[in-house]
């Protein structure tokens, strides 16, 4: 039964993704009210799915189904528009228009990936070795920042134009957190 | 994402008052989408398979149910019938280095054990309620497509790394969209559908992208953990265990038994240790068990514990061959770590709270499938926007894009069909196939003929299993996945029938690199 009420709750955050809609449809003196109310009944879901499901378990439940009802919600509300309607001049960012050179692409592939996932494998190293707490969370905190901490590398080197900017932090960082770990090296 | 187009309702935007969101510059945005669209594509390929196969992976526990509808189907099973089991496994596997006894559980209620004999072939038994071996179960589609999501049937080491490095890249890709998206409340529930290209692919990128983004970053973060875990811990090791990588495990596996591979005066009592963990934790029920050297006098049973209401893989409790509790792992009662740690497979897999949960797992998981696919659309409009159109990539994309449900329905067909399947091959051979298709025709034809087949293919497959397994079908599960795969073929079917199919419309929200000659350029 207690899988079913992901189920039972779900039209909560419908009900306050119908409200935020109706906020964003119509701008007037109660739209605070609306957005207020809308986020309101979402976390209220959140809320009530832990003494019905589980602390970790209920919200995790909630935002899954939760987010697939919005979608649908998010569907339903579909505009429609003539395709051979000239559309307007076109107003959204561009990507910025880098230089094509091949070594900058090489040099940057390098940074997002190796690079940045030594410079990750070195912090969550870090973590696990030098920081307080039990073993076993500082090695499972610390493996989950790897990825986290990857990611973001990737993402900040792939964007920044400055590449030997990312260069010089990303092997620093590497450097310093991995001469860290192996330095202490024990658990 | 894509930063999207506001060009529909200007007026509607400016009467929506000051943005509470701190203005981004443009340069930083451009930036950002520059580095997403460079991301995007170099594992655009790569983080569909993984997501697509994930999708279909959450519902492994139900595929194996429907690859052996025989059953028996058990809801629970007595202590006394499992060590009839495993004692009746053993008289057929003599020199069995260890058996994986699964128990009953609400997702798969079967009792079966799996061992390997002396010449390495593996065998999987069904027992009844008895704990009688009533004959041996068969699931290889199950497990080929469980192993495509987990190691893309590479080497176990490589395969993990592969895809715990796409879990990264969709991670970062997950940072630098929402970076890139200054307008995420703003355009909350802006979804429009024909006219211009890029603004319809952006729509439908960005709105699958803000509404499904707990679920994305959940799956990313502990999928690209789940894959890593190898070289995580093989690096700590070599920082702190002289490389002994068995010693870092070490710490995440509870009381260990010491090997004496002597024999035993008496096999391993499982139904006094399971008895014992049911007195120690009324409220939890075993799922499965590893039966370690059984018949030496280092035999053990490392027994797993789930509890209702938790999102944990379970507790792990070790007992000696008499039965004896040696020890807990500590993954529900330990420390934070052991904690984190056990909620990490159910949490990747939507396998914690029922039904409910896998359907939307399978939902938003389709849902991240269109949005890699429609954000290399957006690329290629683009690309045909500023007059480079690239028709040759636009073609081979919507073929892949729609090779894996094909690829997927003909390995479950020639696993019904032959008598030694082998769907890995099946696979990669209708992948090939429909990806050579994009040398001819044009996108939305492509796209419609691969469509099309899958459909036929999906509704031969509920067919074939029908026509097998009808006269002997216990689990009720077995009907319902054929019926969900005929609604499925329907579905799919419909898509290309659709009047807007022929229109200027993209007819399919997958099918994105269909309808590029219709811009509005």
């Amino acid at each position: 039964m207690s899988a079913l009420w992901a189920l039972a709750l779900a039209p909560l955050p419908l009900a306050g993704a119908v409200l935020l809609k109706r906020a964003w449809d119509n701008p007037g003196p109660q739209r605070p009210w609306l957005i207020l109310g809308g986020w309101s009944l979402l976390i209220l879901a959140l809320a009530a799915s832990v003494p019905l499901m589980g602390p970790l378990r209920g919200p995790c439940a909630i935002l899954a189904v939760g987010s697939t009802a919005i979608l649908a919600f998010v569907a339903a509300g579909v505009e429609r528009r003539n395709a051979r309607k000239k559309a307007a001049r076109e107003l959204a960012p561009e990507p910025s228009d880098r230089r094509r050179v091949a070594w900058r692409g090489w040099l940057r592939g390098f940074l997002a990936g190796p690079l940045a996932g030594v410079a990750a494998l070195g912090c969550g190293l870090a973590v696990a070795i030098c920081a307080p707490g039990q073993i076993q969370t500082r090695m499972v905190i610390g493996g989950l920042i790897v990825p986290f901490l990857w990611a973001g590398g990737m993402a900040w080197t792939l964007s920044d134009d400055k590449i030997l900017r990312a260069f010089a932090v990303l092997a620093s960082v590497a450097t310093l957190t991995l001469g860290a770990a192996f330095l202490k090296g024990a658990l | 994402m894509d930063a999207s187009p506001d060009k529909i309702a200007p007026k509607k935007s400016r009467a929506l008052g000051k943005p509470i969101w701190p203005k981004v510059p443009a340069d930083f945005v451009r930036a950002m989408l520059a580095g997403h669209s460079a991301l995007g594509l170099a594992f655009a390929a790569l983080i569909y398979l993984v997501c697509f196969s994930g999708s279909v992976a959450v519902f492994t526990q139900e595929f194996s149910r429907w690859e052996q509808p025989q059953g028996p189907v058990l809801q629970e099973v007595s202590p006394q019938a499992v060590d009839v089991a495993v004692q009746g496994a053993l008289a057929k596997i003599p020199q069995a280095h260890d058996l994986l006894v699964r128990l009953p559980t609400p997702d798969h209620p079967r009792l079966s054990i799996h061992g390997d004999d002396a010449a390495g072939g593996e065998h999987t038994y069904v027992a009844d309620h008895a704990g009688r071996l009533v004959g041996e179960a068969r699931t290889p589609w199950t497990q080929f497509q469980a192993e495509l999501h987990t190691v893309l049937h590479l080497p176990r080491a490589w395969g993990g790394f592969v895809v715990g490095l796409t879990g990264v890249a969709l991670l970062s890709s997950l940072i630098s969209g929402v970076l890139s998206h200054p307008r995420v409340l703003k355009d909350a529930f802006a979804f429009r559908w024909g006219g211009s290209k890029r603004l319809q692919e952006a729509d439908l990128h960005n709105r699958i992208s803000v509404w499904g983004l707990p679920f994305h970053l959940v799956v990313s973060l502990t999928g690209a953990f789940l894959g890593l875990t190898t070289i995580i811990v093989g690096v700590l090791a070599l920082a702190t265990f002289k490389g002994d990588a068995s010693k870092a495990y070490a710490l995440f596996q509870g009381p260990t038994v010491k090997d004496d591979p002597r024999p035993a005066a008496k096999v391993i009592d499982v139904r006094s240790g399971l008895d014992a963990v049911a007195a120690r934790s009324p409220d939890a029920r075993a799922t499965y068990i590893y039966v370690e050297h059984p018949g030496e006098r280092g035999q053990h049973a490392i027994i797993n514990l789930a509890t209702d209401g938790r999102l944990s893989r379970g507790e792990t409790v070790v007992v000696d061959g008499a039965g004896q509790i040696l020890g807990e792992v500590g993954y529900e009662s330990g420390s934070l770590g052991f904690r984190v740690l056990s909620a990490m497979t159910p949490l990747h897999f939507g396998w914690f709270g029922g039904w409910p949960v896998k359907v939307a797992y399978f939902l938003l998981g389709l849902g991240l499938t269109a949005v890699i696919s429609s954000g290399v659309a957006i690329w290629l409009a683009r690309r045909r926007d500023k007059g480079r159109p690239a028709p040759g990539l636009e073609r081979l994309w919507v073929a892949f894009v729609w090779s894996q449900p094909l690829a997927y329905a003909f390995s479950a067909l020639v696993v019904f069909l032959s008598a030694t399947p082998v769907p890995i091959g099946a696979w990669a051979m209708a992948t090939l196939a429909a990806c050579a298709s994009s040398a001819v025709g044009t996108p939305s034809g492509i796209s419609t003929a691969l469509r099309r087949t899958t459909a036929g293919l999906l509704a031969l497959v509920a067919l074939a299993h029908t026509a097998l397994y009808a006269p002997a079908m216990a689990d009720a599960l077995g009907w319902l996945i054929d019926a969900a795969l005929l609604v499925a073929a329907l579905g799919l079917a419909l898509t290309t029938v659709s009047p807007r199919s022929t229109s200027d419309h993209a007819s399919c929200p997958m099918d994105h690199a269909q309808a590029p000659r219709f811009d509005d350029r």
